[in-house]
């Protein structure tokens, strides 16, 4: 038997709490009860920030990521309760506006057009952007709040003649003890995820999140006022296996939003129950124009040169506090695009070691062996370097995988995707531009060495977009500029799936304020799909920031 | 593009496939499961190849007190390394599940080697890596996949529950102090750095 719900949100990152709380907070303004919306969210649940913990012991990543590996690329995606933003880095920022004029011309994808839809602009998405800083308590950080590895990179900018920006945050400074380990979960409350906001708002004004529960797919009924049947499983919390029978829910909206890893299979799966489907659905997936580069600075070039102390501090502060824009705007190079890129100083993880070439002769061993031992006892002198670039979607995903959005052999941190990713002629070219770019900027003046990342398993991704991409209609995409799937009214997707390009930033706030955009449009149209109508005079307000004791407490 | 079952698990590698490995697993097929040249240890053998791909001191034992095969480590660097930092027992974890592609990649570290690899100096190890690592191998991926182990072992302290510094020897090396729960005071150099293109850290 069927549980019967109105809403089914399949999925409690960004997009899913962002839908969460417009919903909920609809149903309050209305009079209605929030408790028939229910958010499925296959992760677990981590009731308190102490749940997290500062660690990469493979115990603790199994149950906070995911790391699916598919053909041609390593993609990382969150798990657990409020999905990405347990291990986002907090970089917050508003995508420029050239980023939504593309026109991306790749080999075999529909006329040379606007890739994003009319309706979508940097002007019109500004009122939402305003809103999700607001809900997600964005600070521009003081520069005395500057980690010493952002601050090495703008001084490293400042002396070859650039502009060096401080990034937006999620973060509350007062909080925040500058340790960075934000990608393991902040144990101190003080990243602002949606389980502190969205979310937890949501939740307190009666909608249902039932951790440990997987949506597989989605079929239309006709018991009406019901127009889809959502099927999920149960996944055992250590297991992370099906167990026991699927269980189904009747809803009158459906809104999938597990992200570009995870909206595409699910619609892939129900393809045969949604016949009208976009051929699209599982194409153009993309990286957000991911790629990085670790520096290696000399600690006396950083003294003579740059006037600073000594280093060696790359495990203090926070992932991301600087960036250049001068690649993106300002340069003629860079004017056109496809050609343009920004580099952001990052701290990823110590593992990310593995990434990194440190340059030598092709007839020796450039990532591992002797000489990397020795520049891995460097680590501490380093930075990252996260390239954003105007590259292409150029990802598929083959089939929809048996269960879930990923095959998941074990327990363990790592699936396998069933998606190929294949870098396209602009994606190369403009990620080796990138590359010429860092590598003018830092071994000016003999200041640090270059490390390229190594040329492994292809595409290194923690931004993974597009799958069901948003266009003017299904011959090019599979939703609207609302969200809404073409061709099926009451179905939704609203996360990261409907991004039709890489963004130039991070793309957390992009992917928060197309939500509300969304979200805005359905509760508009609530009424006409049987929730309650939007009462006069309704007007969306900012989730409260709702703490754990042990936060409040330390705070 | 809809795939039958059984298409889908060649494309995948199987259920029964760990993921860190998952890459790897039409290279381990086509070497077929991998007929071992002649007896061989197979933890010596695996613990000298993460000692080529991060070497370090010699040791009897590692973090954890498990012991360490005998002519494993080469003894080439003067800090600990990948097998110190317990990449065997990471090879060995079922949330990892390597032993999926273990015979393949043994036989072909074996075949590479042109007989026990573990009884190669450290140059010889370095140059048998190579080949198996190289873009003209076919069976890279498998080799990439094994590679992965030892530096999650040493870079991430995957095995380890203290994550500091003092138990963690890759950590050490690496000088990373590890968890924190008291904070850094000292994280900023404090002053601005650079003139900023923007007024609010966006792009207009």
């Amino acid at each position: 038997m069927a549980e019967r719900v109105d809403v089914l949100i399949a999925g409690s990152g960004f997009g899913g709490s962002v839908t969460a709380w417009r919903l909920a907070e609809l149903y309050v303004a209305a009079g209605a009860d929030p408790r028939s919306i229910v958010v499925a969210e296959r992760g677990r649940r981590f009731p308190n920030h102490t749940d997290f913990r500062q660690s990469m012991h493979i115990d603790h990543l199994s149950e906070i990521y995911m790391l699916v590996q598919g053909d041609g690329a390593q993609v990382v995606v969150g798990n657990g309760v409020g999905g990405g933003s347990n291990v986002y880095l907090a970089a917050s920022l508003r995508s420029p506006s050239e980023t939504f004029e593309r026109r991306d011309r790749r080999p075999g994808d529909g006329p040379d057009r606007r890739m994003w839809p009319a309706e979508i602009s940097r002007r019109s998405l500004d009122p939402y952007y305003a809103r999700a800083e607001r809900a997600l308590r964005v600070r521009r950080p003081a520069w005395r709040h500057v980690s010493k590895a952002g601050g090495l990179w703008a001084k490293t900018l400042a002396a070859a003649g650039h502009t060096c920006d401080r990034v937006p945050l999620a973060i509350i400074e007062r909080r925040c003890a500058n340790v960075n380990w934000c990608h393991t979960g902040c144990v101190f409350g003080a990243k602002n995820t949606v389980n502190t906001n969205y979310l937890a708002s949501a939740e307190r004004a009666g909608v249902q999140v039932r951790p440990n529960l997987e949506v597989q797919s989605v079929r239309q009924t006709s018991a009406r006022p019901y127009r889809y049947v959502v099927t999920a499983v149960a996944l055992g919390e250590r297991s992370k296996q099906p167990e026991g029978p699927p269980i189904e829910f009747e809803a009158k909206v459906v809104v999938l939003s597990m992200g570009a890893m995870g909206t595409p299979p699910i619609l892939m799966r129900s393809r045969p129950q949604l016949p009208s489907l976009s051929e699209h659905a599982g194409r153009h997936l993309g990286v957000n124009g991911d790629h990085v580069a670790g520096v290696e600075y000399d600690p006396r070039r950083v003294r003579d040169v740059l006037r600073l102390p000594p280093y060696a501090d790359f495990h203090k502060g926070k992932p991301i506090t600087t960036m250049t824009y001068d690649f993106w705007v300002g340069r003629r190079g860079n004017r056109w695009d496809g050609t343009r890129f920004t580099l952001q100083e990052i701290f990823l993880t110590s593992l990310t070691n593995f990434l990194y070439d440190d340059g030598r002769e092709p007839a020796e061993p450039s990532w591992w062996g002797l000489q990397k031992k020795d520049a891995i006892s460097r680590w501490a002198s380093r930075i990252e370097v996260l390239a954003m670039v105007e590259d292409t979607h150029d990802g598929a995903f083959y089939a929809a995988p048996h269960s879930g959005s990923a095959e998941r052999p074990n327990a363990g941190p790592i699936a396998i995707g069933t998606f190929t990713y294949r870098f396209g002629e602009q994606s190369v070219r403009v990620r080796e531009a990138a590359d010429r770019a860092i590598r003018g900027i830092i071994e000016r003046r003999g200041l640090a060495r270059f490390m390229k990342l190594t040329e492994t398993q292809g595409a290194y991704a923690s931004h993974p977009l597009g799958g069901c991409r948003m266009a003017t209609g299904p011959d090019l995409g599979v939703t609207d500029h609302r969200g809404a799937v073409f061709g099926y009214e009451g179905l939704y997707c609203i996360d990261s799936s409907i991004v039709p390009t890489s963004l130039g930033v991070n793309p957390s706030l992009t992917i928060a304020a197309l939500s509300e955009r969304c979200a805005e449009h359905l509760v508009a149209s609530a009424g006409d799909l049987g929730l309650p109508a939007r009462p006069p005079g309704f007007a969306p307000r900012t989730p409260d920031e709702i703490l754990t004791e042990h936060v409040r407490r330390a705070a | 593009m809809d795939l039958r079952r059984r298409e889908l698990l060649l494309r995948t590698g199987g259920l029964s496939l760990a993921g860190l490995v998952a890459a790897a697993a039409p290279a381990a097929r086509a070497l077929g499961q991998g007929r071992l040249p002649g007896p061989v240890d197979r933890d010596a053998a695996l613990q000298a190849f993460a000692d080529t791909m991060l070497p370090g001191r010699k040791v009897d034992r590692t973090e954890s007190g498990a012991p360490v095969a005998p002519g494993a480590i080469a003894g080439v660097h003067p800090l600990p390394g990948a097998v110190e930092t317990d990449a065997l027992a990471l090879y060995r974890h079922p949330k990892v599940g390597f032993d999926a592609l273990e015979p393949a990649f043994l036989a072909d570290l074996q075949r590479r080697a042109g007989g026990d690899f573990v009884a190669l100096g450290f140059d010889a190890r370095t140059r048998v890596c190579l080949d198996g690592l190289s873009f003209d191998n076919p069976s890279r991926t498998l080799w990439e996949a094994a590679a992965a182990v030892p530096f999650t072992a040493f870079c991430a302290a995957a095995l380890s529950e203290e994550q500091t510094a003092e138990r963690a020897a890759g950590y050490r090396v690496m000088g990373l102090p590890g968890r924190n729960l008291r904070g850094y005071r000292r994280f900023s150099y404090g002053r601005r750095l650079s003139r900023e293109r923007t007024r609010t850290g966006s792009l207009p």
